[in-house]
């Protein structure tokens, strides 16, 4: 019985040792990134009543150029664009004299979550995103710069937003950088069905994708497990480093929306590019555009393929380049979907050209 | 499933045998002897394959891969290398145009006289764009199904090394072995010694005037045709039933090049991207669609689906 006892013992003590282990190593405080003094915290309101929280970084000695406004993905926030000192394009454009501003979309970051006791309804899709939450940004940016047009920048969903708020004639933008921004999602993969039905059988535009709980379970994994999912399909261990993905993990992600998943999985399904009653044609909306737009995609980037992003670029009607981050044109690695923004070769490799773009068209 | 593609193809062997390897000319209206060499299985089932290269590329690449494949399964297989190439004749000076108007009306007569039936495609590269673009007149009428691996419909430069490629006469044999390998086989899990056998014995150089031609398609987008037509406006009207298969590493014949054949022709379009996020075994270059140590399953066991499938419809 003694024996019996003991032995009872150690095992739940080795066991709680690995518990313990695993919360010390998931603890994502261990990778938490405050930001600098230069940080200035604003708040901004939609039209539909959702705060949403802004940075502002000031331009570095006199500005060179209209300010920048940042937008990320899906599943992210902000920090996806100021994740720390070497990898923030806010930080850096405000370094080379431009003023740069993020954004967390609502539901992410420090913005509002959804509280139907406050009128703050869960029930939102994209379309939410680009015409209230783009619209209240470019507006506040614009109201501290004496109203004159700014420049914007946007990773993945966040180029998505922009294309569909300059489709449906969305004003404010002088020039406009995607980064890794597919507009048409039709590709046959073999995951698409599976995660058709995922979404049918567990999320209704009420409820979200856990994504925050699940990066923190599995915050000592990430970025050990070579081919893992996450590597093949987020970003490339060329170039971005362990300690930036676990801190991605660790504060810049944020749970998916149902009714955000659901309309981006009608777009896998349908081809089209659109908003949810079918009525706005984004990408046919994109031929109108006149702002200046420059496209910037990953050669390794196996979520937003190349061809994906390109049918953007085919579509926008206006000025438009083109730049394919890879090492056929000079980059030191293929460049995956999130090394767009965390890349440690970004800030030498991607963002001066980023710039120069801005700088190419200023505009009056 | 890999071990499953395995056992298939060990049991394919067995039922339709070691394919013959016929090697015969074909003469061209303009007098030109072209190489066409036919993988005739003992038992032969549905339409046969024609296989057309990427330009610059000798048949060797794709007999002793895709088309062996096929062989296999009881398709006839026949590999064309257009003037230039291989060991058709190579006049000094050739236009891609020839391949279009000349050639591959040729190499389609020639097969037909010993079948009957419509033929199957199986096109790859720039040289597959061309074919695509002789299926809406030449070859109208003649055609089934069309598996096209990386034929980029909207060209561009792909980049500098492509551009120093084609501004120098299309030397492809004196490409550096590190140009060579970003170009057509990066991250590519080739076997070494084979890879260096093609780079070595399969390539031919494009020559000044065709060279001329690809770049200047590159550069202006389009390819103006001896008849007053144009690549885009063949390519608006082709409709064949088509895969297309997107290898996402390809470095000369990029993916987005090739995706807008969804958009621009009338043809219904299966799209293939390989990829690794897709489970494929690497993300794929030019050349490991054909020489990848997995494109069996990954590339030839689909392609051959989809062929099959319009078999089945007949």
């Amino acid at each position: 019985m003694r024996a019996r006892r003991a032995r009872l013992f150690w095992l739940s003590s080795a066991l709680g040792l690995v518990a313990l282990g695993w919360a010390l190593a998931a603890c994502p405080g261990r990778y938490e990134e405050p930001l600098t003094k230069e940080a200035i915290a604003h708040r901004v309101k939609t039209s539909d009543g959702w705060e949403l929280a802004l940075v502002q970084y000031k331009a570095h000695g006199p500005a060179k150029g209209r300010p920048v406004l940042l937008c990320h993905g899906i599943s992210a926030n902000a920090r996806n664009m100021d994740l720390d000192e070497e990898h923030s394009l806010a930080r850096w454009l405000a370094r080379q004299g431009r003023e740069a501003w993020t954004i967390s979309l609502r539901g992410t970051g420090d913005s509002d979550r959804a509280d139907p006791r406050q009128g703050r309804w869960p029930g939102y899709g994209f379309d939410a995103l680009w015409s209230k939450d783009l619209q209240a940004g470019i507006r506040y940016v614009r109201e501290h710069n004496a109203g004159a047009a700014i420049d914007y920048i946007g990773h993945s969903m966040g180029g998505m937003l922009v294309y569909a708020y300059l489709a449906q004639g969305g004003d404010g933008l002088n020039a406009v950088v995607t980064l890794g921004s597919p507009t048409r999602l039709d590709w046959n993969s073999a995951m698409a069905p599976f995660l058709e039905r995922v979404v049918k059988l567990m999320l209704s535009d009420e409820t979200a994708v856990p994504v925050v709980w699940s990066s923190w379970l599995t915050l000592p994994l990430q970025a050990e497990l070579r081919n893992s999912p996450i590597e093949l399909l987020l970003y490339n261990p060329e170039h971005v480093s362990k300690q930036s993905w676990k801190r991605i993990a660790a504060f810049a992600t944020a749970d998916i929306q149902g009714g955000v998943a659901r309309q981006i999985l009608g777009y896998v399904r349908s081809g089209r590019f659109e908003s949810a009653d079918g009525r706005s044609d984004f990408r046919a909306g994109l031929a109108k555009v006149r702002t200046p737009v420059l496209v910037v995609a990953g050669k390794s980037d196996r979520l937003a393929i190349v061809p994906a992003v390109r049918d953007g670029y085919r579509a926008l009607g206006g000025p438009k380049e083109w730049l394919l981050m890879g090492v056929e044109n000079g980059a030191g690695a293929d460049y995956g979907h999130m090394d767009l923004v965390i890349a440690d070769r970004a800030s030498t490799e991607l963002w001066p050209k980023v710039l120069d773009f801005l700088d190419r068209h200023r505009g009056p | 499933m890999r071990i499953l593609v395995a056992i298939w193809l060990l049991a394919s062997a067995a039922a339709f045998g070691q394919p013959k390897v016929l090697r015969r000319k074909v003469l061209t209206a303009d007098g030109i002897t072209l190489a066409l060499t036919r993988l005739q299985p003992e038992a032969s089932r549905g339409r046969p394959v024609l296989i057309v290269p990427e330009l610059g590329f000798g048949g060797e690449l794709y007999e002793n891969s895709l088309a062996a494949f096929l062989a296999s399964k009881g398709r006839d297989v026949f590999v064309l290398e257009p003037r230039g190439h291989g060991r058709s004749s190579k006049p000094r000076a050739w236009r891609l145009s020839q391949l279009i108007e000349v050639d591959l009306p040729a190499a389609v007569s020639a097969i037909e006289k010993s079948n009957e039936q419509a033929i199957d495609l199986v096109v790859h590269g720039y040289g597959g764009t061309l074919v695509l673009a002789a299926c809406s007149k030449e070859l109208s009428g003649k055609i089934g199904r069309v598996v096209a691996l990386s034929t980029p419909v909207e060209a561009e430069l792909p980049n500098e090394a492509t551009r120093q490629l084609l501004s120098s006469g299309g030397g492809l044999t004196r490409l550096g072995a590190n140009t060579w390998e970003m170009l057509f086989a990066r991250g590519a899990k080739i076997e070494r010694s084979r890879l260096e056998r093609i780079r070595t014995e399969d390539l031919s150089d494009l020559g000044e005037a065709a060279a001329g031609d690809l770049l200047a398609w590159m550069r202006s987008g389009d390819l103006a045709l001896a008849d007053g037509s144009s690549l885009k406006s063949r390519l608006a009207a082709y409709e064949r039933p088509t895969l297309l298969v997107l290898p996402l590493q390809d470095n000369f014949a990029h993916p987005e090049f090739a995706s807008p054949l969804r958009e621009i022709s009338k043809a219904p379009v299966t799209v293939r991207v390989l990829s690794r996020a897709e489970l494929h075994a690497e993300d794929y270059s030019h050349l490991s669609v054909l020489l990848g140590s997995e494109a069996a399953t990954d590339v030839f066991a689909p392609a051959l689906s989809f062929l099959d499938e319009g078999t089945a419809r007949q």
